[in-house]
Formats: C-alpha cells, sequence, structure tokens
C-alpha cells in the first residue's frame, strides 16, 4: 500500500517508517506537520494518509489537514494516530468522514499485523475506532435498559449495519430497494429505541448509533 | 479570607507549571515509548529463524504490553495534572469527557469562550471533585432492591447533576446543580487559591467564581 506520513515527533515518525516499511508498504511521503503533507500529496498519489492530531499547525493540526485531503483525494483513507483516545476528537473525526478513516492509539498499533489490518480496513472504506474508545464513549448511564440493539427490528439492524459501514441515507436506500423516506423513518426509529433523544444533533446521534452498534457486534454487554 | 493579589497570580502561575509538565510528558516520555512499541513491532516482523521460537515472543509480547501499562499510567498523570483537551478544546469538551468517562448522569452547558489556563483548570478540577463524590462505585455497591430505586432517580427528569458554565466581569461562574452541598469546600479549595468563591446558592447548589487571568 502507498502510505504517507505526517508526525511532529521525529522518533515516533522515524519508527512508524521503519514499521511500514516492515510490513511491506511504501512510505510515498513523510513530513513533521500537516501542510508540507498537503503539498507533497498535490502531486503524489497515496492510498492512506496516516496523521498524528496533535500536530502543526497547531493546535490539532491533523484534524485541519484531513479535511484539506478529504476535499482534495475523497479516496484517500485517514488514520489518525494520537496519543490520546478522546470522545471529543472522535466525533470531529466522524464529522470529517465516516468512511475510509480510522482513530488509534499511538501504541496500538506496534505490530505489522495490527498495523497493515487497520490500513486494509480503512482502505476497504471502514471505520476503525480504537476498541476501548468505542467501549467506552456508548456506556450508557446503568439505568438504561441493556441488549438496546436487540430491541432492533430487522430491518432497522439492516439500516444500522449500514450505517455502521459508514454509508448515507441514500446509499442505504439503494441497498435495500427502499424509499428514502423509509429509511429515514427506520433511522428515526432506531434512534428513538437506543435512547438517543433530539438534545443532540443528528449527526452525533448517527455516530453514536453506529458505536452501539459496533459494541454489540464485539460482544460486550 | 481571601489570598493578596500576588497570591492569586502565584496560584496561577502553578496552573501553567502543570500544564507545562502535562506537554513535556506528551513530547517526552510518551512520544519515547510509543516509538519503542513500534521498533518491537520491526523487530518481531525482522527475527529470522525465530518463528518457532514461542519463549522469544512470549518475551516479546511481556515487552509490548509492559510498554502499553506505562503508556497509560504515564496518560493518567498527565490528566491528573493538566488534562490536554483542556488545553486543547476548553472546558466544555474537557468536561464532556469527564463526564463520558465516569459514566455520571450529568448535563454539561459550558459558554464556547476561553478564559485561560488557570481558571479554566481549577474548574475542571473542582467538577472532577464533585463528580467523584458521587461516584457510581457507591451504587456498585448497593443491593438488588437499593439499585431500582437508583434506576428511578437516574431517569431523565430525575435530579441529575447540572454543570453550567458562563463568564461574567471578567470571572469563570460555574454552577453546579443537583451535588451534594458537602462538596462546597472541595470547590472552595480550587477557587480560593486564584482569588474566587464558592457558595451554595440553592439546596443542592453550587455557585463558584473563578478569575480569569
Amino acid at each position: 500500500m502507498r502510505v504517507a506520513v505526517a508526525e511532529d515527533g521525529a522518533l515516533f515518525r522515524q519508527g512508524l517508517v521503519l514499521l511500514l516499511e516492515a510490513a511491506g508498504h511504501e512510505v510515498v511521503a513523510c513530513e513533521a506537520g500537516g501542510d508540507p503533507l498537503v503539498a507533497r500529496l498535490s502531486t503524489i498519489p497515496a492510498d492512506v494518509a496516516l496523521l498524528d492530531i496533535r500536530m502543526p499547525p497547531e493546535p490539532d493540526g491533523g484534524l485541519v489537514t484531513a479535511e484539506r485531503l478529504r476535499a482534495a483525494h475523497p479516496d484517500m483513507g485517514l488514520l489518525f494516530l494520537s496519543h490520546y483516545a478522546e470522545s471529543h476528537y472522535l466525533m470531529r473525526i466522524l464529522e470529517i468522514g465516516t468512511d475510509r478513516i480510522g482513530y488509534r492509539l499511538k501504541e496500538k498499533v506496534g505490530s505489522v499485523e495490527v498495523l497493515s489490518d487497520t490500513l486494509t480496513r480503512i482502505a476497504d472504506g471502514e471505520i476503525v475506532i480504537e476498541p476501548e474508545l468505542a467501549k467506552r464513549l456508548v456506556e450508557r448511564p446503568r439505568s438504561e435498559k441493556r441488549d438496546l440493539v436487540a430491541s432492533l427490528s430487522e430491518r432497522e439492524r439492516d439500516v444500522l449495519k449500514l450505517m455502521a459501514e459508514g454509508r448515507s441515507n441514500n446509499g442505504i436506500a439503494s441497498t435495500l430497494f427502499v424509499s428514502a423516506k423509509a429509511v429515514e423513518k427506520h433511522v428515526a426509529n432506531i434512534f428513538d429505541k437506543l435512547g438517543l433523544h433530539a438534545d443532540t444533533s443528528a449527526h452525533h446521534r448517527r455516530v453514536q448509533a453506529v458505536l452501539t452498534y459496533l459494541r454489540s457486534q464485539r460482544g460486550d454487554t | 479570607m481571601t489570598p493578596g493579589r500576588d497570591d492569586a497570580r502565584r496560584s496561577a502561575d502553578r496552573w501553567r507549571d502543570r500544564q507545562t509538565l502535562e506537554r513535556r510528558l506528551h513530547d517526552g516520555p510518551a512520544q519515547r515509548l510509543s516509538a519503542l512499541a513500534l521498533r518491537l513491532g520491526v523487530l518481531r516482523a525482522d527475527a529470522p529463524g525465530r518463528n518457532g521460537d514461542d519463549a522469544w515472543h512470549r518475551g516479546l509480547d511481556v515487552f509490548q504490553s509492559e510498554l502499553e501499562s506505562a503508556l497509560q499510567e504515564l496518560r493518567e498523570v498527565a490528566g491528573a495534572l493538566y488534562p490536554p483537551l483542556l488545553d486543547e478544546a476548553g472546558l466544555g469538551p474537557a468536561l464532556r469527557e469527564l463526564v463520558t468517562a465516569t459514566g455520571a448522569v450529568a448535563r454539561v452547558d459550558v459558554a464556547d469562550v476561553r478564559c485561560g489556563t488557570a481558571a479554566e483548570g481549577a474548574a475542571y478540577f473542582a467538577v472532577a471533585a464533585c463528580l467523584a463524590a458521587a461516584d457510581p462505585v457507591a451504587t456498585d455497591l448497593a443491593t438488588d432492591v437499593a439499585t431500582d430505586a437508583a434506576t428511578d432517580a437516574a431517569t431523565p427528569g430525575g435530579p441529575e447533576i447540572g454543570i453550567r458554565v458562563r463568564v461574567e466581569n471578567d470571572d469563570l461562574v460555574l454552577t453546579l446543580t443537583g451535588v451534594d452541598p458537602d462538596r462546597r469546600r472541595s470547590v472552595l479549595d480550587e477557587a480560593a487559591p486564584l482569588g474566587g468563591g464558592a457558595e451554595l446558592t440553592g439546596p443542592a447548589e453550587i455557585t463558584a467564581r473563578f478569575p480569569c487571568a
């Protein structure tokens, strides 16, 4: 795979290049900040860009860089690597895109297998979220009923699964051969059954719904 | 008794020192250890003839898992010094993250303004002290019968914790509702060194003032 790296910590940057090469990937660009990476990638093609969040342009250059890369190269995958796994950043990342995107802790991609698996899933269009973060996010207050996903109808679960794959309402409608209106109704029912109330934005609820689903898939309670 | 202007200034300096220490942990040891985790991955991939050597691979696994634990502990220390999100994104995102992490039933209503490292840090840790006091660990220890009562109490409309932050006349004003009035002391401990204060403004309401730098 052709990968590009932007990371301001020299030691971590070097380690990342070595591991990527050991995994058989081609590092086509390697920069200490977001702006030089965007400049390099205007002429060099890459499959996935690996971005530190806390790097120049400060304070969270990785996010600004990702927005610019996503606008210029919609097919390029984006993997955020950070020392912290915060839901605040996950929400901002999922505002940039809900496909071909990932957010993982720096030390958790420390093997050829995990790194390559993460990159492949992103290049294939998936969302890859640090499991610990996904788990923390969907942990509802103890008063909430467990097994919320089980309360969904079969069709609602199909819709949620496609949401988790990063599809839009229109994309879901064409996959399931139903109208966009029908999908909207299913989505509203899903939000309702999962207890995602209207005081948060539609996007935020969509992300929460997806995370609830991902967590149920992982067999967590 | 309110501290003098010099005391308040020194207290504000200490908050900035704490934030600097967090940054040093991130840029120094945390980066070194994360880089080591990657070098370890290279070593594992590069090991010719080691594929059948279980003891060697088990040794590497231990190494990797210890690196991860060390990084996790560094994150906890850094968070106790000064949460990085507080510096990068402000009090609103940092408090929402705190609520998510603690599993507290709380509503966060924070004005989107910045008021300096010291006031934001002190207000953050004041809220953290109140949420720790309302820790659901207590509920975990309760019997099944008590759990039903706790379930009712936590339903929407019940006594959830309210966290409100506004900036008025160069003060960060924090209003906590649905909290134990005894926590006023913990809130005051954070506010007073900066020249602020904390008062009971209702049966379960604490209002605190943190002067902005």
